[in-house]
């Protein structure tokens, strides 16, 4: 795994390719991000399937509640199920109760922004993610051969990039 | 964009998917997306329903 700089500034584009994960290692959590490629990806719910289809440049990010080496092998995992074996992607009901026991959620598309206080009645399109504090306002966005990061401190981020 | 498995709840029903039909299978299916094919056949030749 290597190490990429750090930076005091909040916006920055960073190059990744295909088979590579960028991993954002808070104090508290983990955040990790692959392309997702073109392709089409199911979402399941209680009753009713939905084919999510992703264009290029698109991506998948895995945010984990959890900042040591196990929760970074196990966001490289998510996301090898998610990408490499399509795992079916699986939205609970509202109230259940296995909502509190995840410790990893998973988003999809061109844009995401990460968001610690997400109340009930969030929907899918609204494009947030479910993060730990020092997340709370980051957009992640999908561009050419990349990934462009804002509104978050880079400089209290350990930024590291893996083999998928 | 969706996530999933949040620690919060997730209102799903108000996903906005549209459906489609496939020309070339007749499978329909709801999709969220731009270039979307048929899940079952691949095939591009679909059509929105609604």
């Amino acid at each position: 795994m290597s190490k990429s700089s750090t930076d005091p500034d909040s916006d920055r584009t960073v190059a990744i390719d295909f088979d590579e994960i960028l991993y954002l290692c808070g104090r508290d959590s983990v955040i990790g991000i692959v392309k997702a490629g073109a392709g089409q990806w199911f979402i399941e719910t209680e009753d009713d399937e939905i084919v999510l289809f992703t264009e290029e440049d698109d991506l998948f990010v895995a945010s984990g509640f959890g900042a040591d080496e196990r929760m970074i092998e196990g966001i490289r995992c998510m996301l090898y199920l998610v990408r490499e074996i399509g795992s079916p992607l699986i939205v609970l009901s509202k109230n259940h109760p296995a909502s509190g026991r995840l410790r990893m959620v998973v988003s999809a598309g061109r844009e995401t922004t990460i968001e610690c206080g997400i109340t009930p009645g969030t929907h899918p399109e609204q494009d947030v993610l479910c993060g730990m504090e020092e997340f709370d306002g980051m957009r992640i966005a999908g561009v050419k051969d990349g990934v462009q990061l804002q509104n978050v401190g880079l400089s209290k981020i350990d930024m590291r990039k893996s083999r998928m | 964009m969706c996530s999933v498995g949040d620690v919060t709840n997730v209102d799903v029903s108000r996903l906005t998917p549209n459906e489609y039909e496939c020309l070339d299978c007749n499978n329909k299916f709801k999709g969220l997306g731009r270039r979307v094919t048929c899940p079952s056949c691949k095939s591009s030749n679909v059509k929105k329903l609604n």
